[in-house]
C-alpha cells in the first residue's frame, strides 16, 4: 500500500463521525473490535482479508475513542461540582495555559487536583476555565488555590457554540473570580538563618518546602500570616525569600520557558511598532490574536484572508528555512542541521501556543525531516495523515473543530487541486517568470478557496467572492511581512538600533495590507452574507 | 573574495534591501510628517468613527443590540455629534462594562 497512513486516518475519522451519529453501547462495539482484532490476527496470511479487517478495526477504534472521550472519570471535577446553585468551592491546582488579558478579563486554565465544598475535600482531576476581573502576575505552572462558584459555560443560543467549543478541549466548568481575596497563591518560603517572620494580613497556610537554618529546622507545614503584597518583616541580617510554588515536570518547565520567551518577543514587537501593526505582527509571527481590533478581523473574514493572521505551515516553513540557512552558513553537517531544525520547530510550536494549524505544520515538518534524515522519499499525504492522527488520537473531538477542519482541508485542497489546475492551465509553457508566479499564486488561492468554501459558508454564513483576488494581492504581502517580522524580532534581540530601521518597512507593509483589504471589501459583491 | 552560496546571497540582499527601505522611510517621515500616514495605519482601519457610523454598522458589530444601536444614533442626532467617547455613558443602556467594550470599537473625529 502506497499511503497506509492516509487510509488509516480516513477510517479513523469515519469512525469518529459514526460515533457522533450512531449510539451503540460501548461494550458491544468493544466486543466487536476484539472479534475483528482476533480475525485479523488469524487471517494475517491472506492479504485482502487482513487489510479489510484492519481498516474495519481502525474504524471501530475511532468510534470507541470518541465515545470514550465523552465519559468522564468519577473523580472528574465536572462530576464532583454541582454546576447550578451557589455552592462555594475551594479549588487547588496549577495553571496549564499562559494567562492572558482578553475582553477586560484575565483568563487561564487551571488543572484541578483537589476540590473542597463545605468541609468535604476530594482529590479530583479535570480542567477549569478561570475568568478573573482583575490582572494578577501569574504564569504557566503556578500553584494556586481559588475560591468561588463553578458554573457551566454559557451556551449562546440553541447551537451551544461556546460550550461545545470548550467541551472539545475537555473544559466543562468556569470559575469567575471577582476579588483578589479569592486567589491564594501557594508560596514557597526559603529561610536563610533563624528568623522571626510575621506576614501581616489575612491568615493562610504556606508550605515551607526548603529551609536552610542555623538554629531551627522547619520541615513541616506551618501556619504563617501572609500579606497580599507579600511584604515580610524580618529581623535585620536574616534573609527570607518568598517565591511562587510551581508544579512542573521537565516538559512543563520547557513549556514555561517557551511561554516566557513568547511574552518577551511580544514585548520586543510592541517596543518597535505602534499598537495596531504590533497586534497584527504578533498574530502573524507569534500566533497571538487577542489584541487584533474587531474591525480588522472582521474585514479580513469578509475578504477571506483571515488565515494570514494565524500561525500556520507557512510560518513553520519560514522558521525551518531560516534555521537551516543559519546552520548552513555556520557549516553544520546535514544530520546535525536536521536535528536542530526539528528541535527549533518544536520550540516554535510551544511558543505559538500549539494550536491545531501549528501542530499540523510541525508534525508534517518533522515527518519531512525524518524522511530526509533516513534518506526516504517524503510523501505529503502521508505526513498530513500522520499529523491528523497525532491530533485526533488523544482528542477525537477535535475533528469537529472548525480550525482543525479548515487547516487540514485547505492543505489537502492545495495538494490535490493545485497540480491538476496547473496542468490544465499549462503553466509550464509560460515563459514570463513574473506572470507564471502570479498565475501560480492564483491557482493556489483558488484551490484553497474551493476546498474551504463549503465549510466557511456553513459555519460563518458568508461567501466571499473577492477571496481569490484578495489572496493574490495579500498573501505575497503577508509573506513579506512575516519575513520582516522575524527579522525585526531577531534584530530586536540582537541589535536594537537595527530593529528601529527594520520596523519602518514592516509598519509600512502592514499599513499597505490593511488599506488593500479595506479597499477590496468595498468592491460591489465582494462578499455575501446569507 | 568571499564565496557566498545562492541562498546566502538572497538573505544578504533581503537584509540590505530592508535596511535601505527603513532608511528611506525614516528620512521621509522626518522630512514630511504626512508620510506617517503612509507608514503607520490610520485609526479608521481599526475602529469605527462614532460620528459617522450607520445603524447597520453598529448592529453589525454584534456588541450592540438593535435597540441600543438605535438609541446611540438618536443621541448622536440629538446632540449633532459625540464630543468624546465618554458621552456614550449618557446613552441609556450603556453601563461601565459595555462602555469598556465599545471604546475599543470606536473613535471620535
Amino acid at each position: 500500500m502506497k499511503r497506509p497512513l492516509v487510509i488509516l486516518a480516513v477510517f479513523y475519522c469515519l469512525g469518529i463521525i459514526l460515533g457522533g451519529w450512531i449510539r451503540i453501547n460501548f461494550w458491544v462495539i468493544t466486543a466487536m473490535a476484539i472479534a475483528v482484532f482476533a480475525g485479523a490476527a488469524l487471517g494475517r496470511r491472506k492479504n485482502g482479508v487482513f487489510l479489510i479487517l484492519v481498516l474495519f478495526l481502525t474504524l471501530l477504534i475511532g468510534y470507541l475513542s470518541l465515545r470514550n472521550s465523552w465519559v468522564l472519570s468519577n473523580c472528574h471535577i465536572r462530576k464532583l461540582a454541582a454546576d447550578q446553585g451557589n455552592s462555594l468551592y475551594r479549588l487547588d491546582g496549577f495553571i496549564v495555559s499562559q494567562p492572558e488579558f482578553k475582553n477586560n478579563h484575565f483568563w487561564f486554565i487551571l488543572r484541578a487536583r483537589q476540590i473542597q465544598a463545605d468541609k468535604l475535600r476530594y482529590k479530583c482531576r479535570g480542567e477549569v476555565l478561570v475568568k478573573m476581573d482583575f490582572e494578577q502576575e501569574l504564569n504557566y505552572g503556578d500553584n494556586l488555590t481559588l475560591m468561588g462558584n463553578l458554573s457551566r459555560p454559557p451556551g449562546f443560543g440553541p447551537s451551544r457554540g461556546y460550550r461545545d467549543f470548550l467541551a472539545r478541549q475537555s473544559i466543562y466548568l468556569i470559575m469567575h473570580i471577582k476579588s483578589s481575596l479569592q486567589v491564594i497563591p501557594e508560596d514557597k518560603v526559603t529561610v536563610t538563618k533563624s528568623v522571626t517572620v510575621t506576614f501581616p494580613g489575612p491568615e493562610d497556610k504556606v508550605t515551607v518546602t526548603k529551609s536552610v537554618t542555623d538554629k531551627v529546622t522547619v520541615t513541616k507545614r506551618v501556619t504563617v500570616t501572609l500579606s497580599g503584597q507579600k511584604s515580610v518583616q524580618v529581623i535585620p541580617e536574616d534573609k527570607v525569600t518568598v517565591t511562587k510554588s510551581v508544579t512542573v515536570t521537565l516538559f512543563g518547565q520547557i513549556i514555561r520557558e517557551c511561554l516566557g520567551l513568547r511574552y518577551y518577543l511580544e514585548q520586543v514587537i510592541s517596543r518597535y511598532l505602534p499598537a495596531l501593526p504590533a497586534s497584527i505582527l504578533s498574530a502573524m509571527v507569534l500566533g497571538q490574536k487577542r489584541d487584533i481590533p474587531w474591525l480588522v478581523n472582521n474585514s479580513m473574514v469578509k475578504s477571506g484572508t483571515v488565515h494570514i493572521l494565524v500561525v500556520s505551515g507557512f510560518n513553520v516553513g519560514i522558521v525551518a528555512f531560516t534555521i537551516n540557512l543559519l546552520l548552513k552558513i555556520l557549516r553544520f553537517r546535514r544530520k546535525a542541521r536536521i536535528i536542530l531544525i526539528a528541535i527549533c520547530l518544536l520550540i516554535y510550536c510551544a511558543i505559538t501556543g500549539a494550536t491545531n494549524p501549528v501542530i499540523r505544520a510541525t508534525v508534517m515538518g518533522l515527518v519531512f525531516l525524518a524522511a530526509y534524515l533516513l534518506k526516504r522519499e517524503p510523501d505529503i499525504y502521508n505526513s498530513l495523515a500522520s499529523a491528523a492522527l497525532f491530533i485526533l488520537v488523544p482528542n477525537p473531538r477535535q475533528l469537529l473543530d472548525i480550525g482543525f477542519q479548515l487547516s487540514f482541508i485547505s492543505v489537502l485542497a492545495i495538494v490535490y487541486f493545485y497540480p491538476k489546475l496547473k496542468a490544465l492551465a499549462r503553466l509550464e509553457a509560460c515563459r514570463i517568470r513574473i506572470l507564471k508566479f502570479i498565475l501560480e499564486g492564483c491557482l493556489v488561492s483558488f484551490s484553497a478557496w474551493m476546498g474551504t468554501l463549503v465549510i466557511i459558508a456553513l459555519n460563518f454564513r458568508i461567501i466571499s467572492l473577492v477571496t481569490v483576488l484578495a489572496n493574490i494581492l495579500i498573501v505575497p504581502l503577508a509573506t513579506l511581512i512575516t519575513l520582516c517580522g522575524f527579522t525585526l524580532v531577531l534584530s530586536g534581540l540582537i541589535c536594537p538600533d537595527l530593529a528601529n530601521l527594520f520596523s519602518l518597512p514592516t509598519a509600512a507593509l502592514i499599513t499597505l495590507l490593511l488599506n488593500i483589504n479595506a479597499a477590496l471589501i468595498k468592491l460591489p459583491l465582494a462578499y455575501i452574507y446569507f | 573574495m568571499l564565496n557566498f552560496t545562492s541562498e546566502e546571497k538572497k538573505v544578504i540582499l533581503f537584509l540590505l534591501g530592508l535596511a535601505l527601505c527603513g532608511l528611506v522611510l525614516s528620512n521621509l517621515v522626518k522630512v514630511n510628517c504626512r508620510m506617517e500616514g503612509v507608514v503607520y495605519p490610520q485609526i479608521q482601519l481599526a475602529r469605527l468613527n462614532l460620528n459617522q457610523v450607520s445603524l447597520a454598522e453598529l448592529i453589525g458589530t454584534k456588541c450592540v443590540p438593535a435597540k441600543l444601536a438605535q438609541r446611540i444614533i438618536e443621541y448622536r442626532n440629538f446632540r449633532k455629534a459625540f464630543g468624546s467617547l465618554e458621552e456614550l455613558k449618557e446613552v441609556k443602556g450603556v453601563g461601565d462594562q459595555r462602555y469598556e467594550k465599545l471604546k475599543e470599537l470606536f473613535f471620535i473625529e
